[in-house]
Formats: C-alpha cells, sequence, structure tokens
C-alpha cells in the first residue's frame, strides 16, 4: 500500500513521548514501551513507565495478535474527510500483550465484524513520515 | 464523604433553573452564561428564603471564568470560592466541596452552579483534541461512540436487543412530557425510537442527551440551619467518587466495580440497601449508562438490565423511576445539575403531577472517566 499524496484525514502529532513507535511503524514494525526498570509493557508510549515511574524506556516486539474488544459503525460525518468512507467501523483491540489500541479492520464487512475476533496487525503507509496500523481477521 | 457522621449534616436549601424549552426554541444571545448563571443563582437563593447577603461561599462550573458571574450577583467578596471546567462528571463533585465546606465552617451558605452554552456556541462533541491513543487518526470521534462499542461489547457478553435499549429513552421521554420547561415533549413510541437514525450504530438519535443552553444552581448549607429556611430541607446522605480514568473511555467492565465501591461508601455506612431508593435521578448521556449503572449499583442482576427495564419498570408508576424530569436525554443537557434539581422537587413533594408518593431516597450517578454518585434524603428519614 503506497501514501496518497494528498492524505486527508487526521494524522498523529508526533511527539518526543512517541517519536520512536511511529518510526518503527514507518518500518513496518509494531513496538510498545517495555519499562527497563520493572518490565511492565504499556501503551500508548508515555516516556515514564505507569507502573514504577521509571523513565527508563526500552521498546519491545508486539506479536500483532489481538482480539476485537468491542467495535462501533461510524454512521455521520463528525470528521470531514472521513465522510466519503461512511459507514465505517472503529474497533477497540485488545493487544495480545495487553494494551488496548484504537484502529480500524480491514478486509471484512462491516456486518460481519464481532466482538472476540481474533485479528492481526496490517501496516498502512498513510504519507511519507506516518504508517497506520490497522488489523484484519485471522 | 460518606461516614456517619457526615450523613445528613447538610442539605440543599434553594433550587434555582432555567427555561430551557424557551431557551431551545428561541435562542437569546443577551442570555450568555453569567447571565444564565445569575438568573438561576437569584432564583436559588430566593427559593431559599435567603438573603444574598447570606452567602458566603461560591462554587461555579461550565464557564471559561467565574469572576464576571461574582460581579453580577454582587458575590465578590465570599470566604469560599471553587471553580471546575465545563465536564458532567464534576457535577457530584461540586456538590461533595460545597457540602464539605459547610459542614468545616469554611462558608456558612454555598451557592453553587453550572451554566452551559452549547447550543449557542454550536459546541460540537465530535472530534476530540488528540490523545494519545490516536483514535481521531482511526475515524473516532464522539463520546457516544465510545459508549456505542461498549454496547457492542455488552451485548456480546450478556445479549439483549436495541429494541430494549429503547425502553430507556422511551420511559424519561414520558417523564419530560409532564416537566414544564422541558426540551423534548412530543410522544415517543419504541417504534419512534427505532426508526430513528443511527449516530454510531448500534447508538440512535434518542441514546443520545440533548445539546441546549441553559443553568441550573443550588444553595447548600448545614441541616442545622436548613431547618430554619423557607423551604423542607433535602439532606446530603452521602457523595462519592471513585475516578476510572480510561484511554479508551468506556470502563472494561461497564463500571461495575466503580459502581460498587461508590455503592459501599454511600450505602454501607447508613445500613441502607437499594430497595430503599424511591427513584433514580442520574446522567443519561447515553441510554446505555443508565443500564450500566442500575447492574453496577445492584439494582438489576449483572448482565440482565435490558431485561430488567422492560414493562415500565423505570417509568412513573413503576417500582423504580429514573429520571422523573426527562434527564439529559429529553428535559435538558445540564450535566446532572437538573437530575438534582429534579431529587430536591421529589423530596420536597413538589414535582406535581410527577410526584412520586412517599418519596424518601433519590440517588444520583454519572458514569464518565471520573464517575460521582450522591445520595439525597428527606430531613427526618436518616
Amino acid at each position: 500500500m503506497s501514501g496518497e499524496p494528498g492524505y486527508a484525514k487526521p494524522r498523529p502529532t508526533v511527539t518526543h513521548e512517541d517519536r520512536d513507535f511511529w518510526a518503527a511503524a514507518r518500518q513496518h514494525r509494531f513496538v510498545l514501551p517495555e519499562c527497563r526498570a520493572c518490565g511492565h509493557v504499556w501503551f500508548p508510549p508515555y516516556a515514564c513507565c505507569p507502573s514504577c515511574l521509571s523513565f527508563d524506556r526500552g521498546w519491545t516486539e508486539a506479536s500483532g495478535r489481538g482480539t476485537v474488544w468491542g467495535f462501533t459503525i461510524m454512521r455521520q460525518p463528525y470528521i470531514g474527510s472521513f465522510e466519503p468512507e461512511l459507514p465505517y467501523n472503529v474497533v477497540l483491540v485488545e493487544l495480545e500483550e495487553g494494551p488496548m489500541v484504537y484502529s480500524n479492520l480491514i478486509g471484512i464487512d462491516n456486518a460481519d465484524i464481532a466482538c472476540g475476533l481474533p485479528v492481526e496487525a496490517v501496516f498502512e503507509d498513510a504519507t511519507d513520515e506516518i504508517t497506520l496500523i490497522k488489523f484484519r481477521p485471522v | 464523604m460518606s461516614d456517619r457522621e457526615f450523613a445528613g449534616q447538610t442539605a440543599i436549601v434553594g433550587i434555582g433553573g432555567s427555561d430551557f424549552a424557551r431557551l431551545y426554541r428561541t435562542p437569546d444571545p443577551d442570555r450568555t452564561g453569567e447571565a444564565l448563571a445569575t438568573e438561576a443563582i437569584s432564583e436559588a437563593i430566593a427559593d431559599a428564603g435567603l438573603e444574598k447577603s447570606q452567602i458566603d461561599g461560591l462554587i461555579a462550573g461550565g464557564l471559561a471564568h467565574y469572576e464576571p458571574v461574582a460581579y453580577r450577583t454582587g458575590l465578590t467578596d465570599v470566604r469560599f470560592v471553587a471553580d471546575y471546567p465545563q465536564a458532567g462528571r464534576m457535577c457530584a463533585t461540586a456538590l461533595m466541596h460545597a457540602a464539605t465546606a459547610v459542614h468545616h465552617g469554611l462558608a456558612d451558605y454555598v451557592v453553587l452552579f453550572n451554566s452551559v452554552v452549547f447550543r449557542t456556541q454550536g459546541t460540537k462533541f465530535g472530534a476530540q483534541p488528540q490523545g494519545l491513543l490516536y483514535d481521531t487518526i482511526y475515524g473516532m470521534a464522539s463520546p457516544g461512540a465510545q459508549y456505542s462499542m461498549g454496547f457492542t461489547r455488552y451485548q456480546a457478553e450478556y445479549g439483549g436487543t436495541e429494541e430494549q435499549l429503547g425502553a430507556i429513552p422511551v420511559a424519561i421521554r414520558s417523564h419530560a412530557r409532564m416537566t414544564p420547561g422541558a426540551i423534548m415533549t412530543g410522544e415517543m413510541t419504541i417504534d419512534d425510537y427505532l426508526a430513528a437514525r443511527y449516530i454510531a450504530q448500534p447508538l440512535r438519535l434518542f441514546d443520545y442527551c440533548l445539546v441546549n443552553d441553559g443553568a441550573v444552581a443550588y444553595v447548600v448549607t448545614t441541616a442545622e440551619r436548613a431547618r430554619d429556611l423557607a423551604r423542607p430541607p433535602v439532606l446530603i446522605a452521602g457523595t462519592a467518587g471513585r475516578a476510572n480514568f480510561r484511554e479508551w473511555y468506556v470502563d472494561l467492565g461497564f463500571w461495575y466495580e466503580a459502581c460498587q465501591s461508590m455503592k459501599a461508601d454511600l450505602f454501607d455506612p447508613l445500613g441502607a440497601t437499594a430497595d430503599d431508593i424511591d427513584c433514580l435521578q442520574v446522567y443519561d448521556n447515553f441510554s446505555v449508562s443508565v443500564l450500566w449503572g442500575l447492574e453496577g449499583f445492584g439494582f438489576a442482576p449483572k448482565g440482565q438490565g435490558l431485561e430488567w427495564v422492560q414493562d415500565g419498570r423505570i417509568a412513573l408508576g413503576g417500582e423504580l423511576p429514573v429520571n422523573t424530569s426527562g434527564g439529559m436525554l429529553s428535559e435538558s443537557y445540564l450535566q446532572g445539575w437538573n437530575q438534582h434539581a429534579e431529587a430536591v422537587r421529589q423530596l420536597r413533594g413538589q414535582a406535581g403531577q410527577r410526584q412520586i408518593p412517599d418519596c424518601d431516597w433519590s440517588l444520583y450517578w454519572c458514569l464518565s472517566a471520573l464517575p460521582g454518585a450522591s445520595l439525597l434524603c428527606r430531613d427526618g428519614v436518616l
């Protein structure tokens, strides 16, 4: 998948806290912050471990596997750039490693989405800098 | 605070509010957030039978700046001031702090208000400023979409239909039809509910609260002082809170643990049970918030709330009336404040054709990132 030149949708505001996360995604790697002091894995990638408050943050490769916790089918144009895709799905995925992530499910009809569905991460290049992590049924 | 010593030591003694329906139909640019707050405060002080000079505490909610309200009401030399961000979750917190302040003598009479001009400002509860959980980049927008996601999960775990969920907005609408000043007073059947458009499927238009302008104010003082005032005191039996900060907003257990914690804080010191409660005046930002709270506080068996709300059980005349003035789904989105005003009316016996016979206890909850709850009662029942 290649990035559209005029990608109109919202993009992440990359900060010091998540720069490494997005850089990894650009290389089609899904990484999660991991505390070098206590081993806790968390998401989103805050700079400090929410479990032990250590700032000694490393990264671990996520399996990319998870299950759909819940989903919704967006039916109204809250975000103009998403309007052409209505109705589209948004899912909350529970990763195998524990953290929850929002995403879209691709490769499935909205009517077939179900809670508990096993899914795996796929990488969708949105712009030259940003690659989104989406999911598809396993 | 919810210990036995504190229970019933403080009271709501005055209430005031806006004519929500008129404001909704005929927006008035002169009635700014400050003007609406001033009207509500004036009414609440008069309702209590107090002189304005007796008010020595001010708690503000909903406005970007509280000081303009102090100028307009002449509450310029009060001893106790607090200000809360615009957020429904702060409703029980504001009451908690008002009660604590008068109980400990930080002030004798605190006036507290929430004033919002969502409709005039064109407020959209859509795409939020982007958080680190990156929801917006995937098209996730609006609190309703979050609750909708929770409802798909709830249905997967416990079953239940969208039609069953519709019993909640339908019952609450029937109450608004009896409420002077309520915004949505047209008859609504379950067929009307099901015929309405999806917003974030599976939630439909009538699962969502209104977006409107208005203000509500109360006066809080000690129970001792309350007994010398114009109205029957409505005692604050307890307030409770338990943060539930989740980046994905909807609690994975539908707020069950937070509700159980708040229930224990409120009920245990009094030896109260769910059976004691005569009505619920709760935060119905979305229909599902009512469902999950009913289970969390133990009114409905866990996972059976949708069956439980059928057949008029939560309507006036039923076993446990919910949001007897129409709540935020149909009366007014004053973020929990109009629910407390209705609780006061019910406990004073001033609710007109909506009056619940022998109404002694009313419970409030708000399920959000910062859940809060309050328990109010008539004087003499504690």
